[in-house]
């Protein structure tokens, strides 16, 4: 009985092999592919290493998504740290608060800051009308709108799992802690930090990983300041029809998720 | 000690005008009678009005809908045959089949969209919309897996002993015990993956057959190719969509959701 009922797995593993797996392998397939059709080729990935463009392209999309993990990280441990250790009834109503808007639509997000960052949009007439500022910041296509946005759409990943890690923080030792002496921020940083380390690796590898891979940000908060291997890759297949090529740059992002997924596993693991 | 319960406050509060602001805008912006969010705010139905006159916004909307109900439902099938069947794995091998159901969790949409667009291209099919709920499925179907499991795990396998070692068949304690378990979990699961596929873009963008549009694809266009002021109201909508589904799923599965971030612990 117990032997056929494995048998239910097959469906969706089924789907998934095809959809999924074999796809990838066929975009490998095109990766090597000339596109002269002279047969196999390892020119496309030899273009990309040997031009600088790709090069810095390469290491802005990490820049890129460095900013974006550490700025989440600044926002989202203390707002983590204060909702597991400061608030009481509260924080499940501000948990549900933080999860709420990363459960709307991507495109929807992106258009708001589109509309709010936009010269002479509200942000800047906020900012006039309290005299911060006279005219506009322009911030609509640089860097920083494609960061703001970003950090919008991935921060709450962050806090949650922060949150979780640090809530399972007993009390008790922090208590102890103080009472035998330690300083506030000795506490925190022998105690407290380490034990949500876990917490931290995980909202790490959850902003970091996919901000490597993302496209509609960049290409709309950045325009053409917001090029990263996303957009170059989009590129490819809808404006200049180097599907071979794009096929590999895309391999080469593949390999940059998993390579990063597979250090912030093991630096998870370690101890 | 009161001093830092303000400033606790006061970050609590920073935090969550960051995340709303934007989306407040748009949607006050929506009521606003500018056609390009100019102000003064002057309060008007009449974004609204033209959205129901608006064909094109209405066919995409439709898409949208059946595409992710039809998504929906085949993760959910999909998903409760493979929570239910991998209990019956074991050891390094059910290890497996549990990370490798959530694998499309860890690749970038824009690559499962872009090899499956290559695959289109090798088996030389034109584009259609097979592939595009294939796409969708793909994607949203680690998200009513999480849900199942969740709800699996909290289940006593006491329960279904009970019920066959009382002479139950598989059959019937299946129906009787396990579907009664998993159905709220099968309801959630199912609005979720709704959701990922009504909200998705990128998946959309690269398989869609010309001439066929979902709601995230006409705001892209809008956003590249000029201004229509509908879709401050159809973005309205859209997030009023999302936020009922999202009150669905945690109205059903209740504090359990939160151990749906807790499951992709490094």
């Amino acid at each position: 009985m117990k032997s056929k009922k494995q048998w239910l797995t097959a469906p969706g593993l089924l789907v998934l092999l095809v959809f999924a797996v074999a796809p990838l392998f066929i975009m490998l397939y095109y990766s090597f592919l000339s596109d002269s059709g002279a047969g196999f080729t390892l020119d496309n990935y030899k273009v990309f290493f040997q031009k600088s463009f790709y090069l810095s392209l390469t290491w802005s999309t990490i820049k890129n998504s460095i900013y974006v993990t550490l700025i989440s990280l600044i926002i989202a441990y203390p707002l983590a740290y204060i909702m597991a250790k400061k608030l009481k009834g509260i924080k499940n109503i501000i948990l549900i608060l933080i999860i709420i808007p990363f459960f709307t639509n991507q495109l929807v997000r992106v258009y708001s800051w589109l509309i709010f960052l936009q010269d002479g949009g509200i942000f800047d007439a906020f900012l006039n009308s309290v005299s911060i500022i006279e005219g506009s910041l322009s911030l609509l296509y640089t860097r920083k709108a494609v960061i703001i946005g970003l950090v919008h759409a991935f921060f709450p990943y962050m806090v949650i799992t922060i949150y979780l890690a640090l809530e399972k923080v007993d009390n008790a030792l922090l208590e102890a802690s103080s009472s035998l002496g330690a300083t506030k921020l000795e506490t925190f940083r022998r105690i407290t930090l380490p034990l949500s380390r876990p917490g931290i690796l995980s909202g790490i590898l959850l902003v970091f990983v996919p901000c490597l891979g993302t496209f509609v940000e960049p290409r709309i908060l950045g325009g053409v300041n917001g090029t990263v291997i996303g957009t170059v890759i989009e590129d490819q297949f809808f404006e200049i029809y180097g599907w071979n090529f794009g096929a590999s740059i895309a391999f080469i992002l593949l390999a940059m998720v998993l390579i990063s997924m597979n250090v912030l596993n093991y630096l998870g693991r370690e101890k | 000690m009161k001093k830092s319960g303000i400033i606790s406050k006061a970050f609590v509060i920073f935090a969550l005008i960051y995340l709303y602001t934007p989306i407040v805008v748009l949607m006050v912006m929506s009521f606003n009678s500018s056609r390009y969010n100019q102000m003064p705010f002057d309060f008007s139905f009449k974004w609204y009005q033209d959205l129901f006159q608006n064909n094109v916004l209405i066919q995409a909307a439709i898409n949208s809908i059946w595409i992710a109900a039809v998504t929906g439902v085949i993760c959910v099938i999909l998903a409760t045959l493979l929570v239910l069947g991998s209990q019956a794995l074991s050891g390094r091998l059910k290890n497996s089949v549990q990370t490798f159901m959530l694998m499309p969790l860890t690749i970038p949409w824009l690559i499962i969209g872009l090899s499956i667009l290559l695959m289109i291209r090798a088996l030389d099919f034109e584009k259609n919309l097979f592939f595009v709920l294939a796409g969708h499925t793909v994607i949203s179907l680690p998200y009513s897996v999480l849900v199942l499991q969740a709800r699996m795990q909290s289940m006593d396998p006491a329960l279904e002993e009970a019920s066959a070692s009382l002479g139950a068949n598989v059959m019937t304690t299946f129906r009787r015990i396990t579907l009664p378990v998993l159905a709220p979990a099968m309801v959630a699961g199912g609005f979720l993956s709704f959701m990922i596929s009504f909200d998705n873009f990128v998946l959309s963008y690269f398989l869609m057959p010309s001439g066929f549009s979902t709601l995230p694809i006409e705001i892209q266009s809008s956003i590249k190719f000029g201004f229509t002021p509908e879709i401050n109201a159809v973005s309205t909508i859209i997030i009023g969509i999302s936020l009922l589904c999202l009150a669905i799923v945690g109205l059903i599965m209740g504090s359990s959701i939160k151990s749906l971030f807790g499951k992709k612990e490094v």
